[in-house]
């Protein structure tokens, strides 16, 4: 304490060589560096008692073994699907065996006092997944079809609808061919800058083909 | 409701079904109730597997369902307490073995795989298994042996017809049983006995051979007038006690010599009538003033069975001089610093330093007295130690979560580590045993056996010594929880 005092010429921040030496580093040995890792675990003062291993305790862990193996063979142990990386290996042929053996168990269960949802008839609500109608490639050529008809019924009528205001909009249409001709003459420049990239999102909208009914739950 | 308990229930449940159960119980556990489409959503898992996973929950009693406001659809709640019960099925086994015999341990653990099944199924699954050893025992089963712990779901005692049994044994179809009474196992009376055993072997261990047999005349008694875990039971007439000793035990004469003797040490109480007496006599029994009546204290036994299983944990961690200062606090109740020192005859030094890893690891606490002096005298503040047992219980249980927690952990660890070795250690034996059971020549089972190689087989024995000491430690755990839960079925 004494020595703390009275080295203490200035703030304190360091320690003098009193201190130092009060401390017990001496001058000469560096701290070696420490080449091992610190130890996973701290050590333990006191070693606990030893667990108790006679005839009673080993007849209890052989009972357990055997309970949880019944387990695990039963279908009360939920499988998890794990993933192959596609390889085919040897070891497939008895693990497909297994599973198959295992597969069409249903677990064992008083029916009566189980709510509806986990009873085996019901496990179906919903699975069939929704057909999209444009996955099926007749359903994509019959809707072409349709679309084709449609399409030559209103190319009839528009031709029909032009006939009768062609006299009218002559003029404007030509007008308007020749504008666009030019104005195509001029954007085609052969670069980018002048291109119009810009998608201001109203097309986003138009898609009308709901064909799935909303997201099922 | 703690996070340790959390983690004990979510390994437990990956170690007896799986990932796929174990997640969905994390989950249950995490939310309290949920409907199926909330887990669906949550576990990430398919709906198939789900719907699975609950139903071996239901079916093991370690869920329940009740209706949401909805009313067709069903909420599911996990019951932790129930999950961590499956520790104990070993205990229950080799209970019933040494009490009843090994047929109805058979019954026992048949019904503890299927949870669940009326009796012909029962008794006929237990045919087909055991058909080569036991054929005419099974039969007897039912009506020689008292099993007094399983119950009937509906409380009506079926009539097993045994013709009808047989008649399907020998027809191996199940579904010809017209039983529509349900059993299941009796965890409770399975606890009133392991509870009487543990009362019993205390006292014997305590005083006397003698003493260990009157209490169990007396516990005998108190089952017949009082509920099983009443704190305090009826009043048993000493005369009737008297007697049934007498009868019982005439090879222990000194028992009936020192009757009364030994019923007053078992009672013995210090100072007042209400105060539990600690140290000697276990207060498990208290004598009635005027009619000279006994009752068991159930109370006053588990906190006995308590104190002395937090003297036990605290020599084991921190050395017999701590557990010389706790049992010093325990006495005196609240005691200062310097009193301790006093009385426990330590160095000063060590005393100060055992009793604050004392007070670190909670066993026992500080009360602040102020000794109120006028204004402009010292005001120092006294602190006086203490023990407060309740949450010291509280405490020593969460530790014990976390223990069993990390045992069944660093289980699971070990055996995911070792997994293609002790799959092929399997292979082998299977294997082996099929050939032996054909009779095939040694030569050929020899050279099954060397595809084990010699550092393969060390290795394996290690992992095993090692799976087999984390075994029997889950198994000790379980026994403290045990006491734990039985103090707290009278603090509450």
């Amino acid at each position: 304490m004494a020595g703390r005092g009275r080295g203490r010429g200035g703030s304190g921040l360091s320690l003098t060589t009193e201190q130092i030496q009060a401390l017990g580093v001496t001058r000469g040995d560096n701290a070696p560096p420490t080449l091992v890792p610190p130890p996973l675990f701290p050590k333990l003062e006191k070693k606990p008692l030893p667990l108790i291993c006679d005839a009673a305790t080993d007849y209890m862990l052989i009972v357990k073994d055997q309970f949880i193996e019944y387990l695990h063979e039963s279908p009360a142990f939920v499988k998890v699907k794990t993933e192959t990386d596609g390889v085919e290996r040897y070891s497939d042929k008895y693990k497909m065996l297994a599973l198959d053996a295992k597969q069409n168990k249903l677990l064992d269960c008083v029916w009566v006092n189980m709510p509806t949802e986990l009873r085996p008839q019901a496990k179906r609500p919903r699975t069939v997944p929704r057909k999209r109608k444009l996955d099926d490639p007749e359903e994509i050529a019959k809707r072409l079809q349709t679309l084709e008809k449609k399409e030559t019924l209103e190319t009839d009528e528009a031709i029909d609808g032009k006939k009768k205001e062609l006299n009218n909009e002559n003029v404007d249409e030509e007008e308007e061919l020749e504008d666009e001709h030019e104005q195509e003459y001029e954007l085609d420049d052969g670069t980018d800058y002048a291109n119009n990239y810009f998608d201001n999102g109203e097309d986003y909208e138009e898609e009308d083909d709901n064909l799935d009914d909303g997201p099922v739950y | 409701m703690s996070h340790q308990l959390g983690r004990v229930v979510s390994v437990i449940l990956q170690r007896y079904f799986g990932e796929n159960v174990q997640k969905v119980g994390d989950d249950l556990f995490t939310y309290g109730s949920k409907p199926i489409a909330l887990l669906v959503k949550s576990t990430g898992l398919s709906r198939i597997k789900v719907v699975e996973s609950l139903r071996t929950l239901l079916k093991y009693d370690l869920a329940m369902f009740e209706p949401t406001p909805n009313e067709v659809i069903a909420d599911y709640r996990l019951i932790p307490e129930n999950v961590l019960l499956m520790i104990r099925y070993p205990r229950y086994l080799l209970q019933i073995k040494t009490k009843y015999g090994s047929e109805a341990e058979i019954l026992i653990e048949e019904l503890l795989q299927k949870a669940c099944s009326t009796a012909t199924v029962l008794l006929v699954s237990i045919a087909v298994k055991y058909k080569d050893d036991k054929q005419a025992s099974v039969a007897e089963l039912k009506e020689g042996s008292e099993i007094p712990t399983l119950v009937p779901v509906a409380t009506i005692t079926p009539e097993i017809d045994v013709r009808a049994v047989i008649k399907i044994m020998n027809s191996g179809n199940l579904a010809e049983s017209s039983d529509n009474v349900y059993w299941k196992v009796n965890y409770d009376r399975f606890h009133q006995d392991i509870r009487d055993e543990i009362m019993i072997k205390a006292i014997t261990r305590r005083i006397d051979e003698n003493a260990g047999e009157l209490l169990r005349h007396m516990l005998q008694h108190m089952y017949l007038t009082s509920p099983a875990w009443a704190a305090e039971s009826t009043l048993v007439p000493a005369v009737e006690l008297r007697e049934a000793c007498l009868r019982a035990a005439a090879d222990k004469p000194l028992l009936n010599q020192y009757f009364d003797q030994y019923l007053k040490v078992l009672g013995r109480k210090k100072k007042s009538a209400l105060r539990v007496t600690e140290e000697s006599g276990c207060g498990t029994v208290r004598a009635d003033a005027g009619g000279r009546g006994y009752s068991v204290r159930g109370a006053g036994a588990a906190r006995g069975c308590l104190l002395a299983l937090l003297e036990g944990l605290v020599t084991e961690r921190l050395g017999y001089k701590a557990a010389r200062i706790f049992r010093i606090i325990l006495d005196k109740k609240y005691i200062e610093e310097d009193d301790v020192q006093k009385n426990a005859m330590l160095p000063n030094k060590e005393c100060k330093e055992l009793s604050y890893k004392l007070l670190e690891e909670h066993f026992i606490s500080l009360q602040p007295m102020r000794k109120t002096a006028s204004a402009g005298g010292m005001n120092k503040a006294v602190y006086l130690f203490h023990i407060n047992l309740h949450d010291v219980a509280h405490t020593v249980q969460d530790m014990c979560y976390k223990a069993l927690g990390n045992v069944l952990r660093r289980a699971s660890h070990e055996r995911a580590a070792h997994a293609r070795l002790l799959d092929k250690q399997r292979r082998v034996r299977s294997i082996v045993h099929g050939m032996r059971l054909r009779a095939e020549p040694q030569q050929n089972i020899d050279d099954v056996e060397e595809t084990l190689t010699p550092s393969e087989l060390a290795v394996l024995q290690g992992v095993e010594k090692r799976l087999k000491q984390l075994s029997a430690a889950e198994l000790e755990i379980d026994k403290n929880l045990f006491i734990l839960k039985w103090y707290f079925m009278y603090t509450h």
